[in-house]
């Protein structure tokens, strides 16, 4: 999976959390939008339903990866502080469960 | 109205087997699973074999799930290990088994189905603990600690999960005549059953009952509960 099919997942999710969300409170579907952490636009369990969605959507493309990260809720650290961090911890998870 | 999907682990002999037969009378779809064959004849029930504590096959078995089932009603994590023995006459692997099976596993049936469980109408967790824990009962530290355990992760799963409507509960069951308790002496049952409110024995009935209290979609109000059959507190 290239790191644009990744992405492609990640905005998804994003639009199924707006499904939720009032109008003023949408997030932006971007590869810029900090997703947790500071200015981030989740909060811990708002993250954890997020990486829910990511996670099954990827098992839709037949990929079976656990989004769970010792760093998770760390501020600085987290690998999912915006949408460009988890592509790349997407990417490297999808690359060292083939090797 | 929609057939409910259970999962309940441990679902080979004993409790497990009581549950599934229960659902499965009730029409529900029961996905059971343990680590001999399933025992159950039934065109809703659907069996997988594996080890509860082994993190790669439950992710394999909700993998697989996926595919089957668009949700998840609740999970029933019964599978469980005892063991008698001295605190100091325990040995590491023992202790390791113990928390592997009843820790562990509980621990990775709820994380692994949380996923599922959120698309359902009224979800649910149900765990199982044992009157060893209030009773603090000598010869069991290791199993009563291992169930300590799964009551705090029953009550913060509550908290953290509550907002997608999951409740999580658990049962704590009297002595029942399952294979659990076989090893256990007759007189050390007795005396058991002596420091209970209700001085009888249990029965996978009164389990049923309360599992299916906390099934109910009138019981989403209650969550992160501990409940003892016997009348033990």
């Amino acid at each position: 999976m290239e790191k644009a099919d990744i992405q492609k997942i990640i905005f998804a999710a994003i639009e199924m959390a707006n499904n939720l969300r009032e109008e003023d409170e949408k997030i932006t579907v971007s590869v810029q939008t900090a997703l947790y952490g500071q200015n981030g636009e989740l909060d811990s369990m708002g993250l954890v339903s997020f990486l829910i969605d990511v996670e099954e959507s990827l098992q839709d493309s037949n990929i079976q990866i656990s989004l769970s990260d010792e760093r998770a809720m760390s501020q600085t650290k987290s690998p999912f502080r915006n949408v460009q961090t988890l592509t790349d911890y997407i990417d490297l998870l999808i690359r060292e469960s083939m090797e | 109205m929609t057939a409910r999907n259970i999962l309940i682990t441990g679902s080979s002999r004993g409790l497990g087997k009581e549950l599934a037969e229960h659902f499965l009378r009730n029409n529900c779809v029961v996905i059971g699973c343990s680590r001999s064959e399933g025992g159950i004849e039934h065109p809703n029930y659907h069996h997988y074999q594996l080890d509860v504590a082994s993190p790669d096959q439950v992710a394999n078995l909700f993998f697989e799930l996926r595919k089957e089932i668009k949700y998840l009603d609740a999970v029933i994590n019964n599978a469980g290990v005892a063991s008698m023995n001295a605190f100091a006459l325990t040995p590491v692997k023992t202790f390791q088994k113990i928390f592997d099976i009843n820790v562990q596993g509980t621990f990775l049936f709820c994380q692994k189905a949380l996923g599922l469980l959120k698309r359902a109408t009224h979800p649910r967790i149900v765990n199982m603990t044992t009157v060893a824990v209030p009773l603090q009962l000598e010869g069991e530290s290791i199993y009563a600690a291992s169930k300590s355990a799964v009551e705090t992760l029953t009550q913060i799963i509550a908290k953290e999960y509550g907002c997608f409507g999951i409740t999580c509960n658990a049962i704590g069951p009297s002595p029942i005549e399952t294979s659990l308790i076989k090893g256990v002496p007759k007189d050390k049952i007795d005396k058991l059953v002596k420091r209970q409110a209700i001085k009888k024995m249990a029965t996978p009935a009164d389990v049923i009952n309360l599992v299916d209290f906390y099934l109910r979609p009138e019981s989403s109000m209650i969550s992160g509960q501990v409940v003892y059959l016997g009348g033990i507190s």
